[in-house]
């Protein structure tokens, strides 16, 4: 009933809007051209990872991004091997320590200089070490008692009060790489809170690392560019090292494609699946996932009960959590993870005993009844996902009695209950802030984990007794006694439930060399080569 | 009076589209329908005039008389079903973790199973409950909320009016994802808060639809009459008003289900709503993204939830179509 | 009487065969900009609004900025932690902290993000042009497809063309969002290879000087081709999926506001008259539905802005909608602010623009 004519003008309007939509279409083949650039390892490499990164000024940041980007714009005086995490070697210095080991002398390796060809000095790392300490900032802690002084234009001394057997491992953090106190002065740099120099020192390095800074936005990509003054023991391979913030399955896809060189960020279960022709280095981390089961009877009057705790600790699967957790994930035998001195072998490991469980279960009157577990579930340490071994965990739980509700809550949230002590199980993990076992007392009674789980002073006197011998004894056979002692102690006696350590899984194209797992810094870019 | 600002009227969200009776028609007379008398028999029923089920059939609002309409409508009817019965109806406890992980769809599990061996198509039966369920109760809370707020200022005027509607504008011109996932965050991720943050976000358009036609109503003859003689507010509401406003805003609800399908489920697909180990669309989406080889554990409630927003959506348009035919097809 | 009525009602000024009058400025000059005052007077009040609302949300959300800031040894040592509230004014009351915010706005500054350790300005000013650039893709593409659709679907209206094309837009508007995304990425990128992955730019593609900020414009206005075609290529995806939704949204609505405008004794009169199809469509049609859809147009547009988190988080965009997200789950009270005040200020403009449009398109309406 219409005319002929009327639909005339809606055509040509159609009509327009097709070929926009076909020239729109058409865009993306003209784009796949110019992977082929980016996809080969012409002196560049991409590397994809979940960016977790607020600064990359050394006194300040403490994010794991940040550590990656850190430990290759700046060197540290001592630092660990790429192949070999348990031995602390030379970077810009070597050192000397007195018996009690509460004085280091550290001396700079000649001729080392910054990306400015300017020498690296003792007042360049009394500056540096003593502006991380008057910062206050994030990393501060690792200086605690530690006061720092200059001999000569090539020595510095730190001296401790107590002895102090993890700082050598604590000098090789990324957080501790020395600046070019010139440079930074210059930009508002101090040693104490008036310092302004965070600004300048997220738009340009200051540093003697084997790369230095293109370009940082936190929210989605660094470039890092080779050193060309770089004169250490590890130069650069690459030209220019592109990190990129990616979401784990997308780091996935593009490793596969090879639109990326490296992916940091795979989960267990992508990492199994992986396309054949990337490679897989694949390690258990040492990342401890654990739980903490509320001795604070104020919090819950179940969790405060011992048997609860056995119940749980004999209730728990742990074949069945790797099973979730994928390729290169492994129990924790204890607290201090795998790589570390003091580590427990597999059979000091907790074990799964339904029937024990059980009979805890009833010993405590908890059948049935509401146990909340609390957990982040928007963070995924070393690729595992919280969420996905909570529900095994309630499952497992469950099948031995237990009635349990899962709460989760974004990271930012959840950390405020977790650090004040009011989660009644919680499901949490570790990251080693340094590389030395006594990183771990932490979880003792009335140390900063141990009050999360409501376990004050006094909670257990054997336990602290061995807490303060791991941190002062310095022979290294004792040391490790200590520490196995301490690691049996608390899998028979802490609110702690070590679960695993997932797997740290870095996928990577054939054509790249030298991956490497780093508890600390993840991976080391500057080691990094090409076939 | 209020000012004449456009915004306090017309806007729609990008979620309720044209669905809003508008204002503007409230009072407005349908000029003849140049298709001919509405009740022509469709061609397409070809149910005689006199059979029981023919006029059944001829009960039902037009848009359903289709192909289309009809597929629709059992989609529709066969999730609620699945809201009623879908977890008797599931093959395996959508909760227990006892099959193999990862098993493709086949004989075991017809769906396949996820990451922590639970059966999918079970998940997505008894998953039907929480995600229609809460699409519900979001629509009817906004619905009474809003209608309420829209009434009172389109009734009582003044600064009453002044103070809802720029209350309105206020909400309306947050960015909706962000205010909900603020308001979730604040109160923490579960079912019911995320309905609670989406509800924060979704009444303003019923509050706006009610007052633009409670305006219109109350300077009409029957209601200036009514309060010549004396009558209470509540009665005139009750009885003059309210009649009147209901069926537009029930369309709108009904045109708002999908909507609201979507926003929560995109809430949990952030981590905002269902709490695990709760089967919720959204969250299986969610938890796909990591598995994305593992195509079956995406797809499957992906659809679920196309396939619910679409039957619901065309059913509301149907509706709609019901009452207000000059929109609808001849 | 209703403001609307007017609005929305074409009536009789474009009466059956007179030509539309002259586009000229509706009201004097005086009562325009009294007009426009009022509304700024009002757009002023809602954003501050606005600030209170996030303000109150934000602290009440049960965790300590502080411990999600700092890191976990760090938010253990007192004097840390002081120094931290003191360096973000948190150490004053709710009500102190929110006043200095507002002085500070008022001097146009936004704070400093705890997250990023960026001012939230800077911050916003890389975020919004890439979010601005899908937006404005999706809707350009959205308004031809679905003006032309809802065209088509009116004059066919109750026949296959229109079945169909409104069960299409029935679809669009159904669509999970970020399910489709997810879809896009795995079978466009992974399986078939046609789009680039995620990000703006291929890795190692320099971004072009800065000028809006925009990489295609700021490409094209540098003469950059290569850099305009792979940044063009990053944009077809997460374009084509915010662009399905508002089609599907867009036809819907120009269809309803053909049919009413097809419904007028002009439009009948104007054809029997013989005027040609197409004179009567541009003439008279578009003319008369434009006004309805243009109010759409604008809101489609602003809820594109704040719309987009599902699609960046999976795009891997760095555009405000992750900004937002980012900024919402880390407590990040700032950012959040900015962001709601940005897109809150977006809204209003687009409102009143959109208003202001009315006076031009169609004469009658008077505002005052």
């Amino acid at each position: 009933m219409k005319s002929l004519s009327s639909k005339r003008p809606v055509a040509c309007l159609a009509a327009l809007a097709v070929v926009v939509a076909v020239s729109a279409c058409a865009e993306p083949e003209g784009g796949t051209g110019d992977k082929d650039r980016s996809g080969s390892a012409s002196g560049q490499i991409v590397i994809d990872t979940t960016f977790d990164v607020k600064t990359i000024d050394p006194g300040r940041e403490y994010e794991p991004t940040g550590q990656i980007l850190v430990k290759g714009l700046y060197d540290t005086l001592l630092t660990f091997a790429d192949e070999d995490t348990t031995k602390v070697v030379p970077d810009l210095a070597t050192y000397m320590a007195n018996e009690e080991l509460t004085e280091y002398t550290l001396t700079l390796e000649e001729g080392r200089v910054f990306s400015d060809g300017e020498p690296v000095t003792a007042d360049d790392v009394v500056f540096s070490l003593e502006r991380l300490q008057g910062l206050k900032g994030n990393p501060a802690f690792l200086l605690d008692g530690v006061s720092v002084e200059k001999i000569d234009d090539a020595t510095v001394k730190l001296t401790t009060a107590e002895s102090a057997p993890a700082l050598p491992a604590i000098l090789a953090t990324p957080s501790l790489g020395i600046l070019n106190s010139k440079v930074v002065k210059d930009h508002g740099g101090a040693t104490d809170d008036s310092d302004t120099a965070e600004e300048f020192l997220n738009g340009n390095s200051a540093g003697s690392g084997p790369y230095v800074l293109e370009k940082l936005d936190v929210s989605s990509e660094a470039i890092l560019a080779k050193n060309e003054k770089y004169n250490g023991p590890q130069k650069a391979t690459y030209d220019r090292v592109i990190l990129r913030n990616t979401e784990p399955a997308t780091q996935k896809m593009n490793v596969e494609r090879g639109d990326s060189q490296v992916a940091l960020g795979l989960s267990g279960d992508m990492a199994e699946s992986l396309a054949p022709g990337v490679k897989i280095e694949s390690v258990p981390s040492a990342t401890v996932v654990f739980l903490l089961v509320n001795a604070d009877p104020a919090v819950s009057d179940l969790t405060s009960k011992p048997d609860l705790v056995k119940a749980i600790k004999a209730g728990v699967d742990y074949d069945g959590l790797l099973e979730i957790a994928g390729l290169g994930a492994a129990q924790a035998t204890g607290l201090v993870p795998s790589v570390f001195l003091g580590a427990l072998d597999e059979g000091d490991a907790l074990k799964y005993d339904p029937d024990a469980a059980k009979a805890a279960v009833a010993a405590a009157g908890a059948e049935g009844q509401p146990i909340t577990l609390s957990f982040p579930n928007d963070i995924d340490p070393t690729g595992l996902n919280m969420t996905t071994l909570a529900e095994r965990l309630q499952s497992q739980l469950g099948k031995v009695g237990l009635n349990v509700k899962l709460a989760p809550a974004p990271f930012a949230t959840e950390i405020d209950a977790y650090r004040s002590g009011t989660e009644q199980i919680g499901l949490w993990y570790w990251n080693p802030d340094y590389m030395d076992p006594a990183n771990y007392l932490a979880f003792g009674p009335g140390e900063t984990v141990g009050l999360r789980s409501g376990w004050p002073e006094g909670a257990n006197a054997a336990i602290e007794q061995l807490v303060s011998a791991g941190y002062t004894t310095g022979d290294e056979t004792e040391r490790q006694k200590v520490f196995e002692q301490w690691g049996k102690a608390m899998n028979a006696e802490s609110p702690f439930v070590p679960l695993l350590q997932p797997g740290s899984n870095v996928a990577y194209q054939p054509s790249v060399t030298g991956v490497h797992y780093n508890p600390v810094w993840l991976i080391n870019v500057a080691g990094l080569g090409a076939n | 009076m209020a000012p004449s600002t456009r915004s306090e009227d017309g806007p729609l969200t990008a979620g309720g589209d044209q669905a809003a009776p508008r204002p503007g028609r409230a009072g407005h007379q349908s000029a003849p329908s140049r298709q001919g008398p509405q009740n022509h028999p469709n061609r397409a029923d070809g149910i005689g005039k006199r059979s029981l089920t023919g006029r059944l059939w001829r009960r039902l609002p037009k848009g359903i008389r289709t192909p289309v309409g009809l597929i629709a409508a059992v989609v529709a009817l066969a999730w609620i079903a699945m809201c009623l019965f879908g977890a008797q109806v599931a093959p395996h406890d959508p909760l227990a973790q006892e099959l193999p992980r990862f098993t493709p769809p086949g004989s075991t599990a017809w769906l396949g199973t996820d990451e922590l061996g639970r059966d999918v198509l079970s998940r997505i039966l008894s998953g039907a409950r929480v995600t229609i369920g809460l699409a519900l109760a979001l629509v009817v809370m906004s619905m009474v909320v809003g209608s309420l707020l829209g009434l009172v200022a389109g009734y009582f005027g003044r600064w009453v009016d002044e103070t809802v509607m720029r209350f309105t504008d206020l909400v309306m011109a947050f960015p909706t994802v962000i205010l909900a996932m603020v308001t979730a965050a604040a109160l923490g991720a579960s079912l019911f808060n995320a309905v609670l943050a989406a509800l924060v976000v979704s009444w303003p358009q019923y509050a706006r639809v009610v007052r633009s036609m409670v305006l219109s109503l109350r300077t009409s003859e029957f209601v200036a009459s009514g309060r010549l003689l004396g009558f209470s507010p509540a009665r005139s509401i009750r009885l003059d008003i309210l009649p009147n406003v209901s069926g537009p805003t029930l369309v709108l609800a009904s045109l708002d289900i999908g909507t609201a399908a979507l926003l929560l489920s995109g809430l949990s697909f952030l981590g905002l709503g269902a709490k695990p180990p709760t089967p919720e669309w959204g969250s299986m989406v969610s938890s796909a993204v990591q598995h994305f080889d593992k195509w079956w554990l995406g797809v499957f409630p992906g659809l679920a939830i196309l396939t619910v927003v679409i039957s619901f959506n065309f059913l509301g348009d149907a509706l709609r179509d019901a009452f207000d035919p000059e929109a609808g097809e001849a | 009487m209703s403001p609307d009525s007017e609005l929305t009602d074409p009536g009789p000024a474009l009466g059956p065969g007179g030509e539309a009058g002259p586009v000229r400025r509706g009201p004097a000059h005086a009562v325009l900009w009294r007009y426009i005052g009022k509304r700024l007077l009002i757009a002023v009040g809602l954003l501050w609004g606005m600030t209170l609302v996030t303000f109150a949300l934000t602290n009440l959300v049960p965790g300590d900025p502080v411990a999600a800031a700092l890191g976990q040894r760090a938010a253990d040592d007192p004097a840390i932690v002081e120094r931290f509230r003191q360096q973000y004014g948190l150490d004053q009351s709710l009500a102190g902290q929110y006043w200095d915010y507002l002085v500070r706005l008022v001097h146009l500054d936004l704070g400093t993000s705890w997250q990023t350790h960026n001012p939230v300005a800077r911050d916003l000013a890389k975020a919004i042009p890439a979010t601005m650039e899908i937006a404005f893709g999706a809707i350009i593409m959205a308004a031809l497809i679905g003006i032309s659709f809802g065209a088509w679907s009116a004059y066919r209206k109750g026949k296959m063309a229109d079945q169909i094309l409104r069960l299409v837009s029935l679809a669009g508007i159904s669509l999970p969002t970020f399910w489709v995304a997810i879809v896009f990425f795995y079978a466009f990128y992974y399986r078939l290879g046609w789009a680039p992955g995620s990000g703006r730019l291929s890795p190692g593609m320099p971004a072009p000087p800065k000028i809006t900020g925009m990489y295609t414009v700021d490409a094209l206005l540098t003469g950059q081709w290569s850099v305009f075609m792979d940044a063009s290529a990053h944009l077809v995806l997460p374009t084509a999926v915010l662009t399905l939704y508002t089609i599907g949204l867009l036809t819907r609505f120009s269809r309803t506001s053909f049919l009413e405008v097809l419904d007028k004794g002009y439009i009948e009169a104007a054809k029997a008259k013989g005027l040609p199809g197409r004179t009567i469509f541009f003439k008279y049609v578009l003319r008369a539905g434009a006004i309805p859809i243009l109010t759409v147009i604008g809101l489609a547009f602003g809820s594109l802005l704040s719309g987009t988190v599902l699609v960046e988080s999976i795009f891997g965009w760095p555009g405000l909608g992750s900004y937002a997200y980012q900024a919402a789950s880390r407590l990040d009270l700032l950012a959040v602010m900015g962001v709601g005040l940005f897109v809150g200020l977006v809204y209003l403009c687009i409102n009143l623009v959109v208003d202001l449009a009315y006076g031009f398109i169609d004469p009658r309406v008077r505002v005052g």
